[in-house]
């Protein structure tokens, strides 16, 4: 941890950027559930932390956990917007994404349900799951304590069983 | 599918960015020019800096010697370079009080009493004695130049401590003989201060004898008519006034005609102790210590209901923001 953290202190944006940009376009993709969204909101993400990266604390977290709580703020950007351009045009976002996957090598019974969860339990997915954040920094990200951190997550699969479990 | 599997088919999948995203990204790392933030920055520089000065200049001022303290000082000086200049506000006034400090001149001070009105005459004089042997000797000649000039001593107070010694001295000195009493007592050290007080007398004597010659006059009016009970009475009053009034009168003249000269005899170890124990090198810093702690409490006092209501304004701010936050999530 505390080699990743000096690794992190010398790191340029550009290294930064070419490190972790798989696990901020995975993390956007699960939170967003769209990938066209997740392509748009990837570049937004590091157009805004290279404006920020002055701010950047490598004592404070990880250059990772810091691009994701930047990516969060911009993908909560977007579903304020989607919201309103929803309820402006009384269209439902769902059916834009039906054809979408989550990732790659997913059944397509993981895939259905995963789309019963909610944006804030895919996130937490995403975070501790697919990209093995550990609580602390998933708190970090998400605002709030470890013990909530694993309770949502708890939640979160439990319901992904439960819908695995209807669909078969 | 068990929790267990679910999980490790979750991390098998894997989310790879799209070729067009990664070029995107890359042509935004592109225009990175900035070097990362180093740990020194002028915020953080003026964080630490604004309380240090703050905190210095408050130093600075608590302990410098107060303004008001060398105005008293310069207006002492002036007053003694007026006297020193021969002003004689006594002659016209009825009080005239003048002292200066250290630097005063042997004798400067002492206007010649008036030979042709009555006038209270007081002097003080602060002499400095190198040795306690000096104390002593100086109290001796200084009992022995009062009887030598026909006056008497009404108080001597003398001490002295290991290498240390004070005296203090009250004398009645004909006032026609004060002036040669000052020049002689100021023989007996340095001088370290000196103060003379004069009071004109002779505007309330001359009251007092119009009065009694008033009254007499009304005696003898009251003394030529017929000698009834009620004259009689009014006769005595009168004349009991004017014995009250004469004995007033000569009462002042005898006062008068001594001048009351304090002498304060000392050596320095006892001015160095004194100025060491209340204007210390310290003294002033931990003035400023209190002033600063004073301020602290006025900070915390007015400052913590300030703090409190804001952190309960960022505490619920928060709240609400997390809440609208799950509110967006669950939805979506």
């Amino acid at each position: 941890m505390e080699r990743r953290r000096r690794m992190d202190g010398e790191m340029t944006f550009t290294q930064a950027a070419e490190t972790h940009l798989d696990d901020v376009y995975g993390y956007l993709a699960w939170f967003t559930g769209d990938r066209c969204a997740a392509d748009d909101l990837t570049g937004e993400t590091f157009e805004r932390a290279l404006r920020l990266w002055h701010r950047f604390d490598p004592q404070r977290g990880s250059a990772r956990t810091w691009l994701c709580q930047v990516a969060r703020t911009v993908a909560l950007d977007h579903f304020r917007s989607e919201k309103r351009r929803v309820r402006r045009e009384e269209l439902a976002s769902t059916s834009e994404r039906v054809d979408e996957h989550f990732a790659e090598g997913l059944s397509a019974e993981l895939e259905s349900a995963l789309r019963v969860l909610t944006a804030g339990e895919r996130e937490v997915v995403a975070l501790r799951v697919v990209l093995d954040l550990n609580a602390g920094a998933t708190a970090r990200i998400l605002g709030i304590t470890p013990t909530n951190c694993t309770t949502r997550l708890n939640r979160a699969l439990k319901k992904l069983e439960e819908a695995l479990h209807v669909a078969a | 599918m068990s929790q267990r599997d679910l999980t490790a088919q979750l991390r098998a999948a894997r989310t790879t960015a799209p070729a067009e995203v990664r070029e995107r990204v890359r042509a935004i790392a592109a225009t990175d020019t900035t070097a990362r933030a180093p740990r020194f920055t002028w915020r953080r520089a003026l964080v630490v800096a604004l309380p240090v000065a703050a905190a210095v200049a408050a130093t600075i001022v608590f302990t410098r010697p107060s303004h008001q303290a060398t105005a008293v000082r310069a207006a002492t000086t002036v007053v003694g370079a007026g006297v020193a200049h021969g002003e004689q506000r006594a002659a016209t006034g009825h009080v005239f009080s003048a002292h200066v400090g250290t630097a005063g001149i042997p004798g400067s001070l002492v206007s010649p009493p008036s030979r042709t009105r009555v006038q209270r005459y007081g002097a003080s004089l602060a002499l400095r004695v190198p040795t306690p042997d000096g104390v002593s000797t100086g109290v001796k000649r200084a009992l022995r130049i009062t009887t030598s000039l026909g006056g008497h001593a009404t108080s001597v107070h003398a001490s002295s401590r290991s290498r240390a010694a004070v005296a203090d001295l009250v004398l009645k000195i004909p006032r026609a003989k004060v002036q040669r009493a000052i020049a002689e007592l100021s023989q007996l050290g340095t001088i370290s201060g000196e103060k003379v007080d004069v009071q004109d007398l002779q505007a309330g004597l001359d009251a007092t004898g119009r009065t009694i010659t008033r009254l007499q006059k009304q005696l003898g009016e009251l003394r030529a008519q017929t000698q009834t009970p009620a004259v009689t009475r009014r006769i005595a009053a009168l004349t009991a006034q004017v014995v009250g009034l004469q004995r007033a009168r000569a009462n002042t003249l005898r006062t008068a005609h001594f001048a009351t000269v304090r002498v304060h005899l000392a050596t320095p170890a006892v001015k160095a102790a004194t100025h060491q124990t209340h204007r210390g090198p310290f003294h002033w810093l931990v003035r400023a210590l209190v002033w600063l702690g004073v301020g602290t409490i006025y900070v915390l006092v007015l400052g913590l209901p300030v703090a409190f209501v804001g952190l309960l304004m960022a505490v619920i701010m928060r709240a609400v923001r997390r809440r609208r936050e799950d509110a967006l999530l669950s939805e979506t």
